[in-house]
Parts: C-alpha cells; sequence; structure tokens
C-alpha cells in the first residue's frame, strides 16, 4: 500500500469515526444531573442518595453507581453483584438481588450498557425476588417516566379516566401539566400508540376488564409486578401483600392505590384507582413526589401510606 | 567433573524445571506493575547469566506481538473502568463502546504477564533443562506419560528437520530462488503439516523400539540415586524461596492491586523490599561459579 493510499485510508476511517458517534475523552456532559438512589427491601430502607450528580455523553449507570459507591460487579462488569458491602444470594433462604430501574422503568440490558441522559433518575433495589423477578414498572421515581421518558426519548402522556369530568382526573392531569408535562385526557381505551405512557384513573370495579394491563393486576404479583390484589367480587377491598406474596394487610372502603406496570414492549401504564370514588380521590392526592418517593407501589387508606409490599417494620 | 553453562543447567532437570515453574507462578501470582517489571528484570537477568539470552530474544519476537495483542483486544472487550479517554460509538455486535484509561493499563498488564509466561516457561525451560534427562526421571512416575511427553519433545524438531529438507530439495530446482517467498513458505509448512500425524507415528515407533514404552524391572536398570550437588540445592532453594515469597505476599496483602473500577496500586516499602527479594532470590543461585564455565 501506498503512502497516498495510507493516508485516503486514514481519512476515510477518520472521518468514520467522526460521522459514527467517535470522540476523544468522556464528552460533554447534559445541563440537568442525575438522581442516583440505593435502597433496600422495594425501597423500604434508603442506602444512599445522590442529586444533581453531572455526568458525560459516556457515562453509563454502572460507573456513575462505581463512582458513588462501593460496587462489586460480575460477569465481566456488567452485573452488580454488591453495593456497600450488601450482595445478592440468598438471605433466610429466600433469592435477593439488586435491580435497577431508570426513570422507574426496570432495565433490561446491563448496568454497563445503559446509558445516561439529564434529569434522569437512577434507582437500585436490593430486594427478594422469590415471588417474581420481574417488577416492570415503579412509581418511585416520578414525575418520571413522564418527564423525561424511557432511553433519551420523551414519550406522549394520556391520563384515561373512567369519568373524565370527576375531580380524580382534574387532579392527575393538573399534576402532570404544573410540572410542564403535555397530558392529553380521553376515557378509558382512548390510546392506540404503544408508545404511550398511560395513566388510569377510576375506581377498580369500573377500570377491571377494560385493559389488557389493568388484567393483568388482577392477575396477581407474577404477572404485573405490583403486590396487591382487588378482591375478586366487587373490588371494595385491597389486599396488600408482603414480598413472599402472603396477604399482609386487607384495607376496606375508602382505599386508593397509585401502582404501575408494564407489558412487554410496551410503555408503562400507571393505575390511580381505589376500592371506590372516595378511595380514587385519595390516590390522586397522593399523586405526588413526595408520597411516592422510593415507592414500588403505594396504598392509601385513611389519607396514611401504606408500602406495597407491605414489609414488616417498614414504614 | 565437566562445566557447564550456569548453575540452572548444572542443576538436574526437574530442579531447574521446577525454578522455571516457579517464576511462571511467580508472574501469575501478582499484577503489580513493579512486582512484574522485577520479575522481567529476573527472568532477563537470568536468561543472560544462564547464557541463554538469545533465546530468550527469539522467544520474545513471538511472544511480544502476542503481549501487544493482548494489550489491545482487552479494551475492546472490557467493560469496566471510570475514566473514558476513547468514544467508539456503536460497533456491531460489541454494541457502545468506550476505552477506559483502567482497560488499557489492565490490557498491558495481562500482555506483560503473558509475554513473562512466554519466556520463563517456555524459553527459559526449553533452553535450559534437558528435556531427556527430564523425561526419564518423570517415566519412573508414569511410563505412559513420560512417552507421550517425548513424542510432543521429539516430534517439533523432526519436523523442523523435515522443513529444513524439503527446502533444500526446492532450491535444488533449476527455477528456485535462493531464499523461498511467502507462497513458497508456505507451501513448505502445508507439507510438514499434513505429514505431521505420519512423522508422529514413525517417531512413536523409533521410541518404543528403543524401549521407552517399557517399564524398568523392579531393581534393575535402577541408577542408585545421585547426591544433590551444591547447584541442585541452591536452585531449589531459590525455588521453593521464590514460591514461599509468593505466598507470604499475597497472605500478607502486600503488592495489591486493583485494576477496576479505577485503578489502584499499593507502592510503599513492603512492595518495593518484595520487588527487590524476589530479584536477589531468583539470581542467587548463579553466584554460586564453582563447576560453572568461565
Amino acid at each position: 500500500m501506498s503512502a497516498r493510499s495510507a493516508a485516503r485510508l486514514l481519512a476515510v476511517l477518520c472521518a468514520a469515526a467522526a460521522l459514527g458517534g467517535c470522540g476523544v475523552g468522556p464528552g460533554e456532559g447534559p445541563q440537568a444531573g442525575v438522581k442516583l438512589t440505593v435502597t433496600r427491601d422495594f425501597g423500604s430502607r434508603p442506602l444512599l442518595e445522590r442529586d444533581r450528580l453531572q455526568v458525560a455523553d459516556a457515562d453509563t449507570v454502572m460507573r456513575v453507581l462505581q463512582r458513588n459507591a462501593e460496587v462489586r460487579t460480575r460477569f465481566g462488569g456488567d452485573f452488580v453483584q454488591s453495593i456497600e458491602g450488601v450482595a445478592g444470594g440468598r438471605r433466610d433462604g429466600r433469592p435477593v438481588d439488586w435491580f435497577l430501574y431508570v426513570n422507574g422503568i426496570l432495565a433490561e440490558r446491563g448496568a454497563s450498557a445503559v446509558r445516561l441522559r439529564g434529569g434522569d433518575r437512577v434507582w437500585w433495589d436490593h430486594h427478594d425476588w422469590g415471588l417474581t423477578p420481574d417488577v416492570p414498572a415503579v412509581v418511585g421515581s416520578f414525575p418520571e417516566p413522564f418527564l423525561h421518558g424511557s432511553a433519551g426519548r420523551r414519550l406522549p402522556v394520556r391520563v384515561e379516566c373512567e369519568d373524565p369530568r370527576a375531580a380524580a382526573c382534574d387532579a392527575v392531569a393538573g399534576k402532570l401539566i404544573s410540572l410542564g408535562i403535555p397530558a392529553g385526557r380521553s376515557e378509558i381505551g382512548g390510546s392506540a400508540a404503544d408508545d404511550t405512557l398511560r395513566v388510569l384513573v377510576g375506581p377498580w370495579s369500573r377500570l377491571r376488564g377494560r385493559d389488557a394491563e389493568a388484567d393483568s393486576l388482577d392477575r396477581g404479583p407474577r404477572s404485573s409486578g405490583v403486590y396487591a390484589r382487588f378482591d375478586a367480587a366487587s373490588a371494595t377491598r385491597l389486599t396488600v401483600l408482603d414480598p413472599r406474596g402472603r396477604a399482609a394487610r386487607t384495607l376496606g372502603a375508602g382505599t386508593g392505590l397509585i401502582a404501575a406496570t408494564r407489558a412487554v414492549e410496551r410503555q408503562p401504564v400507571w393505575f390511580v384507582t381505589g376500592t371506590d370514588a372516595a378511595g380514587v380521590d385519595s390516590a390522586a392526592r397522593a399523586f405526588d413526589e413526595s408520597a411516592l418517593n422510593d415507592r414500588f407501589a403505594l396504598a392509601i387508606s385513611r389519607d396514611l401510606p401504606v408500602g406495597v409490599p407491605l414489609q414488616e417494620g417498614a414504614r | 567433573m565437566t562445566p557447564r553453562a550456569s548453575a540452572l543447567h548444572a542443576a538436574r532437570a526437574p530442579i531447574a524445571a521446577a525454578y522455571a515453574c516457579a517464576l511462571v507462578v511467580a508472574v501469575l501470582s501478582f499484577e503489580h506493575p513493579l512486582v512484574l517489571a522485577a520479575l522481567g528484570a529476573a527472568i532477563v537477568a537470568t536468561g543472560a547469566l544462564a547464557r541463554c539470552a538469545r533465546s530468550l530474544a527469539r522467544a520474545a519476537l513471538f511472544g511480544v506481538p502476542f503481549a501487544v495483542a493482548i494489550a489491545l483486544v482487552n479494551p475492546l472487550v472490557a467493560r469496566e473502568g471510570l475514566n473514558v479517554v476513547l468514544r467508539l460509538g456503536e460497533i456491531g455486535p460489541l454494541g457502545h463502546l468506550d476505552v477506559t484509561r483502567e482497560s488499557l493499563v489492565f490490557g498491558a498488564i495481562l500482555g506483560l504477564r503473558a509475554l513473562l509466561v512466554v519466556l520463563a516457561g517456555g524459553a527459559l525451560l526449553s533452553a535450559t533443562v534437558d528435556p531427556d534427562e527430564l523425561l526419564a526421571r518423570f517415566r519412573r512416575v508414569s511410563v505412559r506419560s513420560a512417552l507421550t511427553a517425548a513424542l510432543a519433545v521429539r516430534l517439533v524438531p523432526v519436523l523442523g528437520r523435515d522443513a529444513r529438507r524439503l527446502a533444500d530439495a526446492r532450491r535444488c530446482r533449476p527455477d528456485a530462488a535462493a531464499r523461498p517467498n511467502t507462497a513458497e513458505r508456505l507451501q513448505i509448512v502445508r507439507a510438514v503439516a499434513t505429514g505431521a500425524m505420519d512423522r508422529a507415528l514413525d517417531v512413536a515407533a523409533t521410541l518404543e523400539v528403543r524401549g521407552y514404552a517399557t517399564p524398568a524391572a523392579p531393581g534393575r536398570g535402577r541408577r542408585p540415586p545421585e547426591p544433590w550437588s551444591r547447584h541442585d540445592l541452591a536452585v531449589a532453594v531459590s525455588a521453593l524461596a521464590l514460591l514461599a515469597l509468593c505466598a507470604g505476599a499475597r497472605l500478607a496483602g502486600v503488592a495489591g492491586f486493583d485494576a477496576y473500577p479505577r485503578t489502584e496500586l499499593a507502592l510503599g516499602t513492603a512492595e518495593w523490599v518484595l520487588a527487590g527479594a524476589l530479584v536477589l532470590v531468583a539470581l542467587a543461585p548463579f553466584a554460586e561459579r564453582r563447576g560453572i564455565e568461565p
């Protein structure tokens, strides 16, 4: 190969590298910071919280975690084995491990493959997965995923209400709009696109059977990842389960529930629901960052929060 | 007594082999750059004192490209490290690829270790240990294994001689150049490789005819145990001391090195003392010059 050919080849390679998003160094950081939360037992025991972390283009969830906590990895650095000395494995004969949520959505790839964007909320939780390893969406990163979406892409948001003129529907839509999230409003089943983030608002008896994700919640935590169950007949009672799937507490009339689930290849669906209209109103009042923070799901009984799943001795 | 080239040549074969293996174990025991550098210096100095520097240089011709390949591949496959120095974007099946300073450093360390293993476990061992003596002693332990090892050891030079004969034959052709080009070299290699199995059978049959496969009758043909020479003792003690130093350092947590997520290494007095001790212990057998060629 002549010197001229080599120079041409080098120029082509440099151009391809530049066009392919290559660069020297970690790259520029986004304007908004990233929030990192590390908890145990379905968010009930906080281990570490860092807010407004500055990240660069090349940063992954794993790098940000390793910069801020003592981490041991496995599988070539792709997966976390322990954070701050808390390791995956077995505890009291039950399987426990670290699970990663980015903007409230369970990560489907290793932490070293998940890129971060400005405003993302990263949540690591160490919990018992004996009942199900698949809790596909959680509410504890609110206002995510509504604000920054998923994988750096903002998503359309629609509030679907059993009664679009109800106060609860107004409260939920108003809360999203006050956060700068353009949220459309419709009746149940009004969104056709799989890429829409939906919030279903209404009593469970009226949501039941009208939506595929709602059906998954009725099938139990193995199907939806939500550790709570409305009674099969009239949905007038809500049974909150513990991490093993056993009934921990049964809540009666006036109980609300905020939970999220996600079907394969679809965006998360949130439920702001309850045993009756009073319960839905309670849930709508709790549709707020301070109430939802670090919760997998939240039940509200007599305006008091009940964590879902219900941990022994937890808040 | 015939003077020998070095203390390693003067020591009996299993002990000289154990010394080379101890160096390999030492290399594989540490990732600390200072300790690896000290072991590298010890291996090169050992090669020079054992008068086999040329063998080490020949092995390095193969070992250095091998080490460089390891050093270059590691940053492309490792996903770890906090300090990104190069963003390569999406690269096919490898996914999104970032080269980190930590993966470059660890790649270089892996490459250096591979090179030192080639030098100590390959070049130094083959240049200072008599394979016939080693196999003869090993035969007492396992006849079949010794025969297999003898076959493996002898097959390579047999094939080398075959290749030289084929090259000589090629040069006898009227249209042949003085030196074969790449295509002609490849033809010779192909001819030798395709006949390797036949040659292996020939070598095996020859070894069998010479009695390699027949275990010695009890009490017959067994040489009386030889007393240990000063070189046997010196090399054996050196090998044991190398292993003891490695074990002690590991147990005491000396020369700690973390490649990921940040490159962190201990560099205190203990590490310098360990590095110096490894070099001294490795070279100590060569201080004894009695019975060694001037």
